[in-house]
């Protein structure tokens, strides 16, 4: 179901996509598939490394980001994509049991001049674990206008 | 080999992928389930007319390879590889949709040094990373960025 367009994206909109559990198992197959290095793998290893401790790729912290992203709100949106994203901030390392809590702000929003059917919005989220602040993201996603016969704001 | 080592201007060729579409689903199922990236009925009939590879699918596979290609490199020059941390990256461009069956190549470039003031025993490196498709056309690129360590001082 299909409730949020473009319309309904302003500046100045506040999102809370919810929270979602990161589980060891997690952490360690999507490292040993895409990101083998060993403060990824092994407890021992990452104990002694820079980040003290088993965390998360950072790549995948980008996945479950993204996975809260469609849950919360590309899924209920008219969602067409993106087609990039500014930053990147991985600011603390995220750990095994961590519970993170992703939050955004629109901060631009604008019909496409080459496309009147789609809108571009440019969101900052937040992503925190039951400590502290541990990543920062700036992207830009693409949601379908609402037609003028659909009527008024949802 | 020290942060001091790093050349700039450097392109190392990480290698080819291809991307099949029970791999394309699987990774999207995950982490980033849109109708488009994982439903084929769904996607024919989407802006895209087709399933696509979700972007962070794309860009976890650049981390896949460059950690391949540095592991290698280490071993070829008898290092022992501990693991490089990141602060995280910029300028992600999602350029065109990877479809089923489509084989990237990737490659990175070293373009910036930053020497840290906070942290004298580190320094930043930047490098700017591409996918490109059989035709030589960019489907993907961003400015990613790795802390290496400094040469000890005498």
């Amino acid at each position: 179901m299909i409730d949020i367009w473009f319309e309904d994206l302003p500046e100045g909109r506040t999102l809370d996509l919810g929270e979602r559990l990161v589980t060891r198992e997690e952490i360690v197959a999507f490292a040993t598939e895409f990101d083998p290095q060993p403060h990824h793998l092994d407890d021992e290893a990452a104990a002694k490394s820079i980040l003290g401790g088993l965390s998360a790729s950072g790549w995948h912290t980008c996945a479950m980001m993204m996975r809260m992203l469609v849950d919360g709100l590309a899924i209920r949106a008219a969602s067409m994509g993106s087609p990039g994203i500014e930053e990147v901030r991985w600011m603390r390392p995220v750990r095994p049991g961590d519970v993170l809590r992703m939050k955004g702000e629109v901060k631009a929003a604008r019909v496409s001049k080459s496309r009147p059917e789609m809108g571009i919005v440019d969101i900052e989220w937040t992503l925190h674990n039951q400590r502290e602040q541990v990543a920062w993201m700036k992207a830009t996603g693409l949601y379908g206008v609402r037609h003028p016969a659909a009527g008024g704001s949802a | 080999m020290w942060w001091e080592d790093i050349e700039l201007g450097v392109t190392t060729q990480l290698g080819a992928y291809t991307f099949t579409e029970a791999e394309m689903v699987r990774f999207s199922r995950a982490y980033d389930p849109q109708p488009f990236h994982i439903d084929p009925e769904a996607a024919k009939a989407s802006f895209y007319g087709g399933i696509i590879a979700s972007g962070w699918h794309v860009a976890s596979v650049w981390m896949k390879l460059m950690i391949a290609s540095s592991q290698k490199r280490a071993a070829e020059a008898g290092e022992r590889r501990t693991g490089g941390v990141s602060p995280g990256f910029l300028n992600l461009r999602w350029i065109k949709p990877t479809r089923p069956g489509m084989t990237l190549h990737y490659d990175s470039t070293t373009h910036e040094k930053i020497a840290l003031k906070s942290r004298p025993d580190l320094g930043l490196v930047r490098s700017l990373n591409m996918a490109v498709d059989d035709n030589g056309e960019t489907v993907m690129s961003f400015t990613g960025q790795g802390f290496w360590p400094r040469r000890p001082k005498e």
